[in-house]
């Protein structure tokens, strides 16, 4: 047998020792259910969201194509007429544009404006106008046609108004909108999942000091599999609870009322729901094993119960930094900071899920999942060799700078 | 040399701290033998086996365990029972010696099956499916004792394997490892109680004050020391001390003294001469005890300095 499928045995055996060790004890079930209690994370998530989904409205326009001699009468009407509207039911911005030679191809190119999410277009003559809608059914095309006939009746009083003639022309792109929820989706959904399971690796190791039995594991074992087999085995009950919650959420969300599905429609991952769905799932991973193997490292140092629950505010701290790191960079990719938190590696998994949402390129994810994994390679590795030198007494009598000053 | 020793080593060195806890020990451990490392507590018996293992890393020297250099590459083949005695309490007893087997690469299904037989000969089939923390202190020792050995291990380890165990079990234990060694495999134990390593031991080696002291068998530790002769005349007669050897000794109504090196017989000659008779004679070999109270004399105990978790 290979010296690697000799470790890989051994960390599946430490693995499903820790894995049956937590899931068959009653509390497990305290542990599954501890969701519920947790009404506070929903203030937190609807927090988030509200701040997406301003940031959402923030990113729509209406535009209307029509001659600058109109245009001041135009503004005129949008402005009265969007006082009629509460806060939150006022209609996006409107924005001006002067009519091309094409007013229907200009049309069409502005509902795939990149900078921002056009909702409705018009454009033609004020009296027999075209309303181009990015999505049927808008309330948008409904504002755009009374705006027209305010402005013509502005213009000139009494003259009759024709209806608009409505188009439905969906976007090439996703909604930036959209995207920038579903950013926030991923990250806040990541965060969520590993401030839940990550913090439990941290106390693993103690199991073992406390039982002596960590000396038995040390002589037949390298550190590293038993690092790794407990980071896997706990991984595993991190699964299985994703898994339950998953399917409880899915089944709540098909009773939900049309208005309130609808919502969720709203998300569109710039690399489709499906490929989202497998980054989503895969950045979940990285996180847990990334954020795991620093705190089971961190934690395999701390000789008593109460050095690990002192432990607990500092790793809360790490995972709510790396959370704000990476909500940044969602709200603003393809800044500096996206980029330090696509790259620095205990925010890159949130980080990089918030770019799955925003951008459609996949070769990024491929490297970041590589680098994440050398990452967590990297802890296990510097954890082991910190528990052998520190706990095991395995290492230089003397440090080698002090060993060097000797000679 | 991969097949006439179990384990080698040279010039094994360990510090703590400054201090060298282990320093420069070599042992040759016969495959095939029950060998011994004895030595008073803080001796250094446990970091050396620890470093024979690769749990822990030696500053200097060398080592092979079953023809490797790498001890992880023989750790299939090898069992070991640490000094500190640690199970998980959540674990069945048959869970527990098949985990530890699992570890060493015993598939669980025939762990579990042979953890079974093992427990039951152990006199602990009724404790089969009980859970760790309700056994006594000296049945999880059987326990763990048994997770060692389940995978047929050519090497077996055993860090004073005696202490905590009542005498009965001792003697099973002791029954165990000549079990072991009689299968082929080779065990190599420390204790500091010289009974146990008197009437197992092929080969053994005494270590203190972090260095080997003494290295062969029992009956050449027995040597280090001479044998004393007790004689008991018909009659007392303090005339008698003339025909013994200078260091006798008048202990009652006999006489005491080191067995010379031409032997007894021809002491024996001119007392019977002389009329003095020979009422008792007891030739009285030294014990391994004694042996080693001589080797490791006054050499300072070092301090406890392994700790592990």
């Amino acid at each position: 047998m290979t010296r690697f499928r000799r470790t890989l045995r051994q960390t599946l055996t430490i693995a499903r020792r820790d894995f049956v060790a937590t899931v068959f004890t009653p509390i497990f079930l305290l542990f599954l259910f501890a969701p519920i209690l947790m009404g506070s994370f929903g203030a937190i998530g609807g927090m988030g969201a509200a701040s997406m989904s301003d940031g959402a409205a923030d990113k729509s326009r209406l535009v209307a194509i029509v001659p600058a001699t109109i245009a001041p009468a135009m503004i005129r009407e949008d402005d009265r007429l969007r006082r009629l509207f509460r806060g939150d039911e006022r209609p996006p911005e409107l924005s001006i544009a002067t009519p091309s030679a094409d007013p229907a191809a200009q049309a069409r190119a502005t509902i795939d404006e990149k900078q921002y999410d056009i909702d409705a277009v018009l454009y033609g003559p004020l009296d027999r106008p075209t309303v181009l809608l990015a999505a049927p059914g808008r309330y948008t095309g409904n504002y755009l046609e009374a705006l027209a006939q305010a402005t013509v009746a502005a213009i000139r009083p009494g003259a009759t108004m024709v209806t608009a003639t409505r188009i439905t022309a969906a976007r090439t792109r996703t909604s930036i909108g959209g995207q920038h929820q579903s950013g926030f989706f991923a990250v806040f959904g990541i965060f969520f999942l590993t401030l839940f399971l990550a913090g439990q690796v941290v106390g693993t190791m103690a199991e073992e000091r406390n039982n002596k039995v960590i000396e038995v594991l040390a002589a037949a074992v390298p550190l590293e599999a038993v690092f790794f087999g407990k980071l896997v085995g706990m991984f595993g009950v991190a699964v299985l609870f994703v898994a339950f919650w998953g399917t409880v959420v899915g089944q709540l969300t098909t009773l939900l009322p049309p208005a309130a599905a609808a919502a969720f429609g709203d998300l569109y991952p710039a690399v489709g729901a499906p490929m989202f769905a497998v980054l989503f799932a895969a950045y979940f991973s990285m996180a847990y094993l990334l954020l795991g193997s620093v705190f089971l490292g961190i934690g395999a140092q701390a000789s008593t119960m109460r050095e690990i629950q002192m432990l607990s505010l500092p790793i809360t701290l790490v995972q709510v930094g790396m959370f704000a790191l990476a909500s940044a960079a969602a709200r603003l990719p393809g800044s500096w900071i996206a980029t330090v938190a696509e790259v620095f590696p205990l925010s890159s998994p949130f980080a990089m899920a918030g770019r799955a949402a925003n951008s459609p390129e996949l070769w990024p994810h491929a490297l970041a999942i590589l680098w994440q994994g050398v990452w967590v390679v990297l802890f296990i590795t510097i954890g082991a060799r910190l528990f052998r030198r520190g706990v095991l007494q395995s290492g230089s009598a003397r440090p080698f700078w002090r060993r060097r000053a000797k000679a | 040399m991969s097949d006439e020793w179990a384990v080698t080593a040279a010039g094994l060195v360990k510090r703590f701290e400054d201090r060298r806890v282990v320093d420069g020990v070599d042992l040759m451990v016969p495959r095939g033998a029950i060998y011994g490392v004895l030595g008073p507590n803080g001796a250094g018996k446990t970091t050396t086996l620890r470093m024979l293992l690769g749990i822990i890393e030696p500053d200097e020297g060398q080592r092979t365990l079953l023809g490797e250099d790498n001890p992880r590459d023989a750790g299939d083949r090898v069992g070991y029972l640490p000094e500190e005695r640690g199970l998980y309490p959540g674990m069945k007893a048959r869970e527990a010696v098949a985990f530890m087997g699992a570890l060493r690469g015993l598939p669980w299904r025939e762990g579990r099956k042979r953890a079974a037989e093992l427990l039951e000969e152990a006199g602990l089939g009724h404790a089969v499916d009980e859970k760790v923390r309700k056994l006594s202190k000296g049945m999880a020792q059987i326990v763990q004792l048994l997770g060692s050995v389940v995978h047929r291990p050519d090497l077996i380890v055993l860090d004073e394997p005696f202490s905590g165990l009542d005498p009965v079990n001792q003697e099973k234990l002791e029954a165990l490892i000549v079990a072991e060694r009689d299968r082929g495999a080779t065990i190599l134990f420390s204790t500091h109680v010289m009974a146990h390593a008197e009437r197992l031991c092929d080969r053994l080696a005494i270590i203190a004050g972090g260095k080997r002291r003494f290295e062969g068998t029992v009956d050449d530790a027995r040597a280090t020391l001479p044998a004393h002769v007790h004689y008991l005349p018909h009659r007392p007669d303090p005339a008698i001390a003339r025909l013994l050897p200078p260091d006798a000794v008048a202990v009652g109504n006999g006489w005491r003294f080191m067995l010379p090196a031409s032997g007894i017989e021809p002491l024996l000659v001119p007392l019977i001469e002389a009329g003095h008779g020979i009422a008792g004679l007891t030739v009285e070999r030294p014990s391994l005890h004694e042996a080693f109270v001589r080797i490791v004399g006054n050499i300072g105990h070092a301090p406890r300095a392994e700790t592990i978790a």
